[in-house]
């Protein structure tokens, strides 16, 4: 089974990913499954209703985050897709879906994803990845945590400078 | 000035640690070129024809001695013992080594400067007038946001990886020294009805293959919603702007194709979304205002022999003429420093001369030096009684050329003779031109006139927006150049219109003298060249530059 | 007749193949006269990743008794940037910087052989 590194009391670690992506025509194996936002929008029931396993979405860059919009009930992981990893619509992806959407399941981040990225990641409120560069949780963690401080409010609750300097 | 804190010390601490990694990784093999090139260009590295070249920050074109003296370090020790600044008020070093960068950026760190966000798909160095707390007209100090909006895009884990890159001025002048009007966004600074502050918000500007002046899409946006009001349109141009074509991904293109109106009413919608959790509070404001409050301006110093001496030396008053501006202090004026001297390399300058510049600041400036998106330098605080001795100084160390705003105060981007996406040479054709028009009386007799030259349709050199722009192309692998005229990057900004077909290397400073001498044929009294040409038209100048051709 | 030329990773330098190594002058760099061992080259160097960056062939013609690139850009490369002599590669002079600088004839701006041509 394939592993993924997840966020974990302020480190990070390497679990099992027991998620199988399914494609839009594959029937439904049961299970943990993420699909894609077309076929959970689609109003497919049967994949949220009795299921057993775990459900997740899948966001494509050019998907609108906020069609998730009170529906995120009942799933447990979204994952931002990065074809390319210059491509950044997914980081505007997680951070709307913490901050705007107050979701609190998994945001993974799937595709292109590099550790030289993990810091922006964690600040815009992914918790899970899968690596592309054979980064492990070390690395990740070293990558995450290597800037003491940071200028701007995003959705990982760190206090900017700004709030820093005035002691709060 | 801004002084850093040790959260901004220790930011950039952490950033030339993670690259001096990411350099190890590259030297190991960890890293491919592909994977490897975005990473080194957020960190201002090029490769270019000879070399890898070094791109530094100079926020917002400010800098204080003790940085400059730590520039001309770096320029004696990792590079050839010059400089070159360029029309985005950055300097670069163009024989830099990859594994010396992580040096490098330790060094610049050591004078709170660095490489970060000065290429990549990013928000970059933001733009402000050269004059800013010391020109006449202005509202009150631009730094003051120009600032806080550094700090605000340093690293943004949203905004890092946009379309394409993102370029941002900030101007609180009635005349724009910053060209506003062609970044990505211009905020030019109001005062609101109730006697507030706030921008006026231009975004879509740009050159490059497609140059558009931006439209204004909030006439005015009060001054303490600024940053949520940045987070709306960047995000709206993170989301929508194209990534298919990175000819088209520039926010211009997202704007003209939605059109103003509509682009607008996006941002303005998730504007709202966002509310004022978006907002830097007024406290850190405060804390930023506080560091460009200037507290050492007397209060109407003598002139001393200033008027006697101006009255007595012609070269001393040529250069009162065309270098000194008018600041907002009686008794003080803004001394512009040309680095285009007659026959040098527009915005080239040598270490000693760096370190003459900052030795000028310390004495007689405040210790405030600038940037000029027209690659030359300023010191904004001059007393008068001191120009004379500045002036000495300066022209001792060849940096006196009473040009500026002339029509050798040539623009000119490395082009061929160092960059690899060039297609012709600049500087040459510069110097050719500058060569032309040596003579000063000459220079002043034609007046303002502003001639800009790129290598490439990139338009570094800011050709668009040239009173006489030049474009250089590659026919058939030979170097030949387009002409454009009526550009401008003022406040009554424009693109420039092509006069023709385009012209060998060799029949360029002739075009550009059969234009200047139409421009003499037609002017009436106290028209500027754009004055003129807007009058007439591009009949006379075309017919100056082409007719020998029919 | 062809060259392979590249930017070497460490210090971004213009280098020539020469049998297996680089070296910094074109006037000591190999000559290609035939497609097979200039094609086995450039697929040698491309394996060197981290050695050098980009390595591609350039057309060549005669100057003055030495090997020159046909395109402007390339003989920029090969000598250094045009407004200061002292800089670069024509900084040791020589006959050859000199062929270099006499020059003429450019058939294409990049002087890369086999480039796809961006429109």
């Amino acid at each position: 089974m394939p592993t993924l590194i997840k966020a974990d009391a302020g480190g990070f670690v390497t679990v099992e990913d027991t998620f199988t992506v399914l494609e839009d025509d594959a029937p439904d194996p049961g299970g943990d499954v993420i699909v894609s936002l077309a076929r959970f929008l689609s109003g497919d029931g049967d994949l949220a209703a009795g299921r057993s396993g775990r459900l997740g979405v899948r966001l494509a860059p050019e998907d609108d985050v906020e069609a998730l919009e009170g529906r995120l009930e009942g799933v447990s992981t979204v994952a931002v897709e990065f074809p390319k990893f210059r491509d950044g619509r997914g980081f505007t992806a997680a951070r709307l879906l913490r901050t705007r959407l107050g979701f609190r399941g998994e945001v993974r981040a799937v595709g292109d994803v590099l550790r030289d990225q993990a810091g922006f990641m964690v600040r815009c409120g992914f918790d899970a990845f899968i690596p592309a560069d054979g980064a492990g949780p070390a690395e990740w963690a070293e990558a995450a945590g290597r800037h003491r401080h940071v200028y701007q409010r995003a959705a990982d609750g760190r206090a900017p400078a700004f709030a820093e300097r005035q002691g709060g | 000035m801004y002084r850093y804190d040790a959260v901004d010390r220790a930011v950039l601490a952490d950033r030339t640690a993670e690259f001096r990694d990411q350099v190890r990784r590259r030297l190991a093999g960890e890293l491919t070129e592909d994977q490897f090139k975005p990473l080194r260009l957020m960190n201002g590295l090029y490769l270019q024809l000879h070399a890898y070249m070094l791109r530094v920050a100079v926020p917002y074109g400010s800098l204080s001695p003790v940085q400059m003296r730590g520039l001309a370090d770096i320029a004696r020790r990792f590079d050839r013992g010059y400089g070159h600044f360029t029309t985005r008020t950055n300097i670069q070093f163009n024989w830099i080594r990859l594994a010396e960068a992580p040096d490098i950026l330790d060094a610049l760190a050591a004078v709170d400067l660095h490489a970060i966000q000065t290429s990549g798909n990013c928000i970059r160095n933001v733009t402000a007038d050269p004059y800013a707390g010391a020109a006449a007209d202005e509202l009150e100090d631009p730094r003051v946001w120009c600032e806080a909006i550094r700090q605000w895009s340093s690293l943004h884990p949203e905004f890092s990886f946009l379309p394409r890159k993102f370029k941002i001025a900030v101007t609180a002048s009635p005349h724009d020294r910053t060209a506003a009007r062609v970044h990505d966004i211009g905020l030019l600074l109001r005062r609101g009805r109730d006697g507030g502050t706030g921008f006026e918000v231009i975004v879509g500007g740009g050159m490059g293959r497609t140059p558009h002046v931006g439209p204004t899409i909030r006439s005015y946006l009060p001054a303490e919603r600024l940053f949520s009001y940045l987070e709306a349109i960047l995000r709206v141009y993170n989301r929508h702007g194209r990534r298919d074509n990175i000819y088209k991904a520039r926010i211009k293109i997202l704007v003209s194709a939605l059109g103003a109106e509509a682009f607008a009413r996006e941002v303005e919608a998730e504007w709202e979304k966002i509310g004022t959790e978006g907002d830097v509070p007024a406290a850190e404001i405060e804390r930023i205002r506080a560091a460009f409050t200037n507290p050492d301006f007397l209060a109407d110093p003598s002139t001393g022999d200033f008027e006697a001496r101006r009255a007595a030396e012609p070269a001393f008053a040529r250069f009162v003429r065309n270098n000194l501006k008018a600041h907002v202090r009686p008794g003080y004026g803004i001394v512009d420093i040309s680095l285009k001297g007659i026959g040098e390399t527009p915005g080239d300058i040598s270490a000693d001369q760096m370190d003459v510049v900052a030795d000028l600041a310390e004495r007689f400036g405040q210790g405030d030096i600038r940037a000029t998106h027209e690659q030359n330098l300023v010191l904004p605080h001059v007393r008068l009684e001191h120009v004379h001795e500045v002036w000495k100084a300066l022209d001792a160390a060849g940096l006196a050329t009473p040009n500026i705003n002339l029509i050798s105060d040539i623009i000119a981007c490395p082009g061929l003779d160092y960059c690899a996406l060039a297609n012709a040479r600049a500087i040459c054709v510069a110097q050719d031109i500058a060569r032309r028009f040596e003579a000063p009386e000459k220079a002043e007799a034609i007046g303002e006139l502003k001639i800009k030259i790129s290598g490439c349709i990139n338009a570094c050199g800011h050709h668009h927006v040239g009173h006489i722009g030049i474009l250089g192309v590659d026919k058939k692998g030979e170097e030949f150049y387009q002409l454009t005229l009526g550009g401008s990057g003022a406040e009554d900004a424009a693109v420039g219109k092509i006069l023709g077909p385009a012209l060998p290397i060799d029949r360029v400073t002739d075009a550009v003298d059969a234009i200047v001498g139409a421009y003499l044929r037609e002017r009436r009294d106290g028209e500027r060249f754009l004055d003129t040409l807007r009058r007439t038209g591009d009949a006379p100048f075309k017919e100056a530059v082409y007719a020998d051709a029919h | 007749m062809r060259a392979l030329t590249a930017n070497r990773l460490s210090d971004g330098e213009v280098v020539f193949w020469r049998a297996g190594a680089w070296v910094e002058r074109l006037s000591d760099a190999e000559i290609f006269s035939e497609e097979a061992p200039a094609a086995e080259a450039e697929a040698a160097a491309r394996a060197q990743p981290t050695v050098v960056i980009d390595p591609y062939l350039i057309d060549l013609v005669e100057s003055a008794g030495f090997w020159a690139p046909v395109s402007y850009r390339e003989r920029i490369r090969a000598l250094g940037p045009s407004n200061h002599e002292h800089h670069g590669k024509q900084a040791e002079g020589g006959g050859a910087v000199e062929a270099l600088r006499q020059a003429h004839g450019a058939a294409r701006s990049s002087g890369r052989v086999n480039l796809i041509r961006r429109k």
